[in-house]
């Protein structure tokens, strides 16, 4: 399909395949990598660019659509002559963290104040509405749209953009040294690089969530023009597994499947189209097993076996016991339980995983990607790869957002070895899809809650057995298990605690590391089952934080003597701005008791709506 | 994804029929905002298709116009034209508040209202708009040679989810609905979230008050999302005409609404959310157009 469009100012004829959308011929053919494919369904914005001066998201226009139309992207937005006002107004306000979605913001901001000049902060909020960002929480993002705008109405000078250096740093706001790259869209993650000769890689994945690979025929994919290599665990030649703590992973699946999405094989061509097509052809037989869902249930004797090594599929139990807890309830004037779930979210970094992998003129193969843990992974694919250490080399790129989802090395492996059998350059790039289906979860838990106190709010006994769905391989299991129950109980001072943080595995997608990992289940428990007590004794809830909270030369559920401990002060000086309305917490329900905390001027306003027309509102 | 052996961005309605003649099984497509997404792994899979009918730059298919006491439209307006198009502004309010709620600016600039409407998803959000302006469907085909035109009510025209009475090698050509000068509007929609969200529920609601300003001359109401296709709510119509209307009148006419509900899903939630955006709705027509209501009950915190 030949298309003609001018791209920048400059008018370009190339010949695509017919089924290309904006963003491919952009980025792809034209190789302008500013704008991003986050998701290609047109729900997060990062492919945001204009077509005849309108904003359109290019992941959901067919490239026909573009013949003989003028099309800007934000590579070449400020026209060589320095960032534009909205570029340099995300630079100061210091708006980009990641900086995978700013692109698509710039852009989107851009298009707002073209339209609408003088637009309000909610008006601001709208205009960005499709555009996401998993980062930076956007407040930022606004602030620097708001300067833009009063920057381009000259309602604040020009010198309202510049740099404040001050001396000394401690303490000031200091310019982002990486922002320059991010709001232009000059800095490259690793799906937009690219080198000669380069082939790109497609993975076959599991449909299956527990099943036996009797037989891989791989024949008719190989045979496929274009399809430089095709490998599967057979290839490997190292010791074959990884894991940030057990070593339970294998780079492709070896004998067994184990979750819907775990690599079988992977093709290396010289197209995308090429691969996806020969992925198609490659005849993989199961012997599909019954799997085990619930991790209560996985734990059971009989439940199927998933890994030799871990008994009744125990990745990890880790157990906290302190003083007597039978003591400590008997002691209780009041004894509270509950039971409390979390859920297995997705952490939808932005950019959807990819790397680059090569190897260099002296043997040392080198892997582009945006790992966060680029010395573990270096040192396991060493050994995946029976290559000495000086050979391997991980060199992390740009991340477009982790979280923790990006600590597993799920697909680095593959790349490797591909780069090493072909002797070329190869690409791996995963869809929005790809990357909720093969990438880390966080971990759910169930916690089963029980709390001693006496009258007074002091915790006599904590008892928390959590057990939790650790999915197929460890990943970060152990460590999830240690961290929720280490931190589970929360900053108080308890003499008698028990707590069994169980990890196990079943055959759902892996959980990993997910922020605060573990403790941020365990504690939302606590904290939710305080506030329930609080109920019960008739108490302020955070008179009962206050009864219970460290001090100074308290002893961690642990063990551990912490000599300074300001967490009462903390708490003090966060009421104090919360205008915190005291009480028992159910008093509102029951009672005439008016309501302080809402409707003063700190209360936040509801989420405003139909900005770009005033709608009328009468209630 | 998407692909497909033939791609044409057809210049002219004679082209388009052309090549429905030597390949009736064409998909026909404007915006393309709804089948790229559509073709995905997780939902529709790889999607090959034969023929694609690309209609969007076909110029005698973008127009905007006013025929005495009726507007009509091609079926190139886009979402975005909804908001910005001063006529459509002037004579159907309610469009342009339903477009601000319509997925997102970039998306508005892209689909058309034809896409949105031959469609036909249950929580499409044009459908209460266009059902409240007694909105008809042109259509149009060419047997023989000869381009035949049909004329149907919208409400006849969508039959089902995903269902309509388009028939093969048939397009839509355009919209025609009531001019309504001088007529107040809201729209409701609530979704999971504020932007590029399928609605839960959706309504639309038109009102005129009588010359004195003492009753409600005219009043529309159509809802979407809770039931296989959007409908209008006659009943509570009917009701709400002729008489003096007050606040608590108001109240019990949408209490009615919530019978309406046909989702197998949230029951609950959608039945109380569309009792409040009736009330909500006509509320503010009401204030809109003259008359002096407020809504029955102690008044909103701010929360």
């Amino acid at each position: 399909m030949e298309i003609s469009a001018t791209v920048n100012g400059r008018r370009v004829t190339r010949n695509v395949p017919n089924h290309y959308r904006l963003i491919d011929f952009v980025r792809e053919e034209l190789h302008l990598t500013g704008n991003k494919e986050g998701c290609g369904a047109g729900e997060c914005g990062t492919c945001s660019m204009f077509v005849d001066g309108v904003l359109v998201k290019s992941c959901l226009m067919p490239v026909q659509k573009v013949i003989n139309s003028n099309i800007e992207t934000v590579d070449d937005l400020d026209r060589d002559a320095g960032r534009t006002v909205v570029q340099q107004a995300f630079h100061k306000c210091g708006s980009s963290q990641c900086g995978y979605c700013i692109p698509g913001m710039v852009m989107a901001a851009t298009s707002l104040l073209r339209k609408m000049p003088f637009p309000d902060r909610e008006q601001i909020k709208e205009g960005l509405g499709g555009n996401i960002c998993r980062c930076t929480g956007y407040q930022k993002i606004v602030d620097a749209v708001e300067l833009a705008r009063d920057v381009l109405n000259k309602t604040l000078p020009s010198s309202a953009l510049e740099e404040n250096t001050t001396e000394p740093i401690m303490g000031a706001s200091t310019p982002r040294l990486d922002a320059p790259g991010k709001v232009t869209g000059a800095a490259k993650y690793a799906a937009d690089m690219e080198m000669a000769n380069m082939l790109h890689m497609q993975v076959l994945r599991s449909p299956h969530s527990y099943a036996k690979i009797i037989s891989i025929d791989a024949k008719a994919a190989l045979a496929m023009p274009g399809v430089e290599v095709v490998i599967t665990s057979n290839d490997v030649p190292g010791i074959d597994n990884f894991g940030v703590f057990i070593e339970d992973q294998p780079i492709m699946a070896r004998e067994y499947v184990r979750y819907v999405g775990e690599a079988v094989a992977a093709i290396a061509a010289e197209t995308l189209d090429i691969a996806i097509a020969a992925s198609k052809l490659i005849i993989v037989k199961y012997e599909v097993l019954g799997g085990v869902f619930d991790p209560h249930l996985a734990m059971k004797d009989g439940a199927p076996q998933l890994h030799e090594f871990a008994k009744n599929n125990i990745t990890k139990h880790t157990k906290i016991r302190k003083g007597d807890i039978e003591e400590g309830f008997k002691q209780a004037d009041v004894i509270v339980e509950e039971v409390y779930q979390t859920a297995k979210i997705e952490h939808a970094y932005l950019e959807p995983e990819a790397g680059l992998a090569y190897v260099e003129s002296d043997g040392c193969v080198t892997i582009h990607s945006p790992s966060q843990n680029i010395t573990h992974h270096r040192h396991a694919l060493a050994k995946i790869l029976d290559r000495p250490i000086n050979k391997v080399r991980m060199i992390m790129s740009t991340v477009g957002g982790g979280f923790g989802g990006k600590e597993d090395m799920i697909y680095q492996g593959m790349l490797a070895l591909a780069a090493i059998k072909t002797r070329r350059p190869v690409r791996y790039v995963f869809t929005r899809e790809e990357s909720f289906i093969a990438s880390a979860k966080r971990h759910p838990f169930t916690i089963q809650y029980k709390m001693g106190l006496k009258k007074s709010g002091k915790i006599t006994a904590t008892k928390m057995v959590m057990v939790s769905d650790g999915g197929a391989y460890a990943m970060s299991t152990p460590g999830v298990m240690n961290k929720s129950a280490i931190l589970g109980p929360g900053p108080y001072q308890l003499d008698n605690v028990w707590v069994d943080a169980i990890g196990v595995y079943t055959n759902n997608t892996p959980s990993g590391a997910m922020r605060a990992f573990g403790a941020f289940q365990s504690e939302f428990a606590t904290e939710a089952h305080l506030d329930l007590c609080a109920e019960k004794l008739q108490m302020d809830p955070i008179e009962l934080r206050m009864v219970n909270l460290m001090r100074d030369g308290a002893t961690t559920h642990t063990r551990q003597k912490i000599d300074r401990v300001l967490a009462v002060d903390c708490l003090d000086a966060v009421m104090k701005l919360a205008g915190w309305d005291k009480g028992i917490p159910n008093r509102h329900g029951n009672s005439k008791v008016t309501r302080l905390d809402i409707g003063s001027t700190a209360t936040r306003k509801s989420c405003t709506l139909g900005t770009h027309l005033k709608q009328e509102e009468d209630a | 994804m998407l692909t497909y052996d033939h791609y044409v961005v057809a210049g002219s309605l004679s082209e388009v029929f052309d090549i429905l003649d030597a390949k009736p099984a064409s998909r026909i497509l404007a915006g393309a905002t709804d089948i790229l997404p559509w073709a995905r792994y997780g939902r529709a899979g790889d999607v090959h298709l034969s023929s694609v009918i690309d209609l969007s730059k076909i110029a005698d298919l973008k127009y905007i116009q006013q025929n005495g006491n009726k507007i009509s439209f091609g079926a190139n307006t886009t979402i975005a034209d909804l908001q910005n198009n001063a006529l459509l502004r002037e004579h159907a309010s309610i469009l342009a508040k339903c477009a601000v709620w319509f997925a997102d600016d970039q998306i508005r600039e892209q689909a058309t209202v034809a896409g949105n409407v031959v469609n036909a998803s249950p929580a499409g959000d044009t459908q209460p708009a266009l059902l409240a302006l007694n909105t008809n469907i042109l259509l149009m085909r060419r047997e023989q040679g000869e381009i035949l035109k049909r004329v149907i009510p919208l409400a006849d025209f969508i039959q089902g989810p995903g269902k309509t009475l388009l028939g093969q090698k048939e397009i839509v050509a355009g919209f025609e609905c009531d001019s309504l000068l001088g007529y107040g509007s809201a729209y409701e929609k609530v979704g999971h979230r504020r932007s590029l969200v399928i609605s839960t529920v959706c309504l639309a609601v038109i009102g005129k008050a009588s010359k004195d300003k003492a009753t409600l001359e005219d009043i529309r109401i159509a809802i979407g999302a809770v039931g296989p296709v959007p409908r209008r709510l006659r009943d509570l119509e009917s009701s709400l005409i002729g008489s003096s209307v007050t606040g608590l009148m108001v109240r019990q006419v949408a209490e009615e609404a919530c019978d309406y509900v046909q989702s197998r899903s949230r029951q609950e939630y959608r039945r109380e959310v569309l009792v409040n955006f009736v009330e909500r709705g006509v509320i503010s027509v009401l204030n809109q157009v003259g008359l002096k209501v407020i809504r029955y009950g102690e008044e909103l915190t701010s929360v």
